[in-house]
């Protein structure tokens, strides 16, 4: 890459490569609005931060649009799941930089009663309201409690600083730029889209278009003949759409013919042998079949991947799953609670057993440390 | 159709909030508050995971989740306290005698411009009346 290339780069819409602008306005902007907006000793105007906290937020809904490569239908389920999630993240910035620890203290309790709603969309009922009682009942008043109990002579001047603001918003916003382009890598399946719907066009042609085909020409006779652009940039792209369902493969039942492994064997088979001869040969019927197969496979291996493939190799109570029909997203078991309670008692009991005795150690600690029976003997 | 990596988003974006407020902010209650506020990052992300694979595990470990925070916060509330008692002061700077060998102290130098607010005002025992200016009347 060129310097000169690099700005056009930067704000192409590719997931060739890693910085493009989906992943770069939420991480800069939201840097900024957080640096800017942290207690600071010094007075800043409101002005700059809610403006760079703008732009992040626009950001954030770029990338979940654009950057991750799914179309998000206006449903009811995307509307709550952009009201909860922009209420979490619009309630987690004003808790860390908000520099009373009461008002601190409520923000974190919406943030979690926007996370028990992202829970509720998940089909998770339980934990929703095991999370409201436990977090927003139980914590979130404990806490209030201590910090009206030790504020009473008001803000002190500790919450109006921040200690090295510079170096933990840097490393926060590198560590949440990783991790967004490592969801766009593994999740965008834009690119192999495109090589499936290129593969399925040339096994759907009667005649294969002559820009793919080398042309025959005697003077090439026992020479080293090589493959058109088009032709070469088909199976690079091919390649690489290959190369990235490989990567964290789900494991699967490979004994049929459309098992994981023998899907991925059988499209480097059919890509290597476009590359070796049928596009030099002028071989219709092998391009045909042999796109047909990298078409097939490759939306086999992609559907694969989109719905959660299942290890078979780990043994597990069937309690916890439904019978699934068809393709598509799994199914849920409708009765949340009966299901959570086979597991948690048939897979899970040792930790169960487990939680139980941390919870009991953990009560008798606190008693034991909060009691302050030590300090008044001495 | 909302996909699993749209839940996983927003959980990292939660996490790494969660993770600069703990980084910098330094009062020990909102220090608490900031990592609870990871545990509900990676909380969305085992229930989002657990939806993406059709089973429970994900929310079984959620729910492991949910107890050790409870066991965390009852002790974390425990040790303020008494920290609380020896100071009286929840800013963890005063604590940095702790910290490791070698390292320099960290005093603050940026003068404070911000005046902190005015206390609530603070009521007499009953029975006594509170001192205030005589009233003025305009008849």
């Amino acid at each position: 890459m060129r310097f000169a290339e690099a700005p056009l780069i930067l704000l192409a819409d590719t997931t060739e490569n890693a910085l493009n602008w989906t992943v770069l306005t939420p991480v800069v902007a939201g840097a900024l609005a957080i640096w800017y907006l942290l207690p600071s000793p010094q007075k800043r105007p409101l002005f700059g931060g809610l403006i760079a906290g703008l732009v992040a937020f626009a950001g954030v809904a770029a990338f979940l649009f654009q950057g991750l490569g799914h179309t998000i239908p206006a449903t009811i389920e995307a509307i709550i799941f952009f009201g909860f999630s922009g209420s979490a993240i619009l309630f987690a910035g004003l808790m860390i930089t908000n520099p009373n620890p009461a008002r601190s203290g409520l923000c974190f309790a919406m943030v979690v009663l926007s996370t028990c709603g992202l829970f509720l969309l998940l089909a998770a009922p339980f934990l929703m309201a095991a999370t409201i009682i436990i977090y927003a009942g139980a914590i979130i008043v404990t806490f209030l409690f201590v910090i009206m109990l030790s504020n009473q002579a008001g803000p002190s001047s500790a919450d109006l600083r921040s200690r090295e603001p510079v170096l933990a918003v840097g490393v926060g916003f590198i560590l949440l730029a990783t991790l967004l382009v490592g969801l766009q890598r593994v999740y965008d399946y834009r690119s192999v889209q495109a090589v499936i719907d290129e593969s399925e066009l040339l096994a759907k042609a009667e005649k294969t278009p002559a820009e793919y085909l080398t042309p025959r020409k005697d003077s090439d006779l026992g020479k080293q003949v090589d493959l058109t652009p088009k032709a070469k940039a088909y199976i690079a792209t091919a390649k690489a759409a290959l190369q990235k369902m490989k990567l964290a493969a789900p494991e699967q039942t490979g004994d049929s013919d459309l098992g994981w492994h023998a899907s991925v064997k059988a499209a480097e088979n059919a890509i290597a042998d476009l590359e070796r001869t049928p596009f030099k040969e002028n071989d219709v019927e092998s391009v045909r079949e042999d796109t047909a197969t990298i078409a097939r496979c490759l939306t086999y291996l992609k559907n694969v991947r989109e719905a959660g493939g299942v290890a078979d190799d780990v043994t597990l109570s069937p309690y916890g799953e439904v019978k699934q029909v068809g393709d598509g997203p799994k199914k849920m078991p409708a009765a949340n609670i009966a299901a959570l309670g086979r597991v948690l008692f048939t897979d899970h009991l040792l930790a169960v057993e487990l939680a139980g005795t941390l919870l009991l150690v953990a009560t008798v600690g606190a008693i034991v440390i909060a009691s302050g029976r030590r300090e008044k003997s001495r | 159709m909302i996909s699993l990596s749209h839940y996983l988003t927003v959980g990292a974006i939660l996490f790494t909030l969660g993770l600069i407020g703990f980084l910098t902010r330094r009062n020990l209650i909102v220090m608490f508050l900031c990592a609870e506020m990871m545990l509900q990052g990676v909380a969305i992300n085992f229930v989002a995971f657990s939806k993406h694979h059709g089973n429970m595990h994900g929310q079984v470990f959620t729910m492991f989740i949910i107890a050790v925070a409870a066991c965390e916060a009852g002790i974390a509330l425990a040790l303020f306290l008494s920290l609380y008692r020896r100071k009286r002061t929840l800013d963890v700077s005063v604590w940095q005698d702790l910290r490791e060998q070698g390292i320099d102290e960290t005093v603050d130098t940026e003068p404070l411009l911000i005046t902190p607010e005015e206390p609530d005002p603070v009521l007499p025992k009953a029975g006594h009346l509170p001192k205030r200016p005589l009233e003025e009347t305009h008849v």
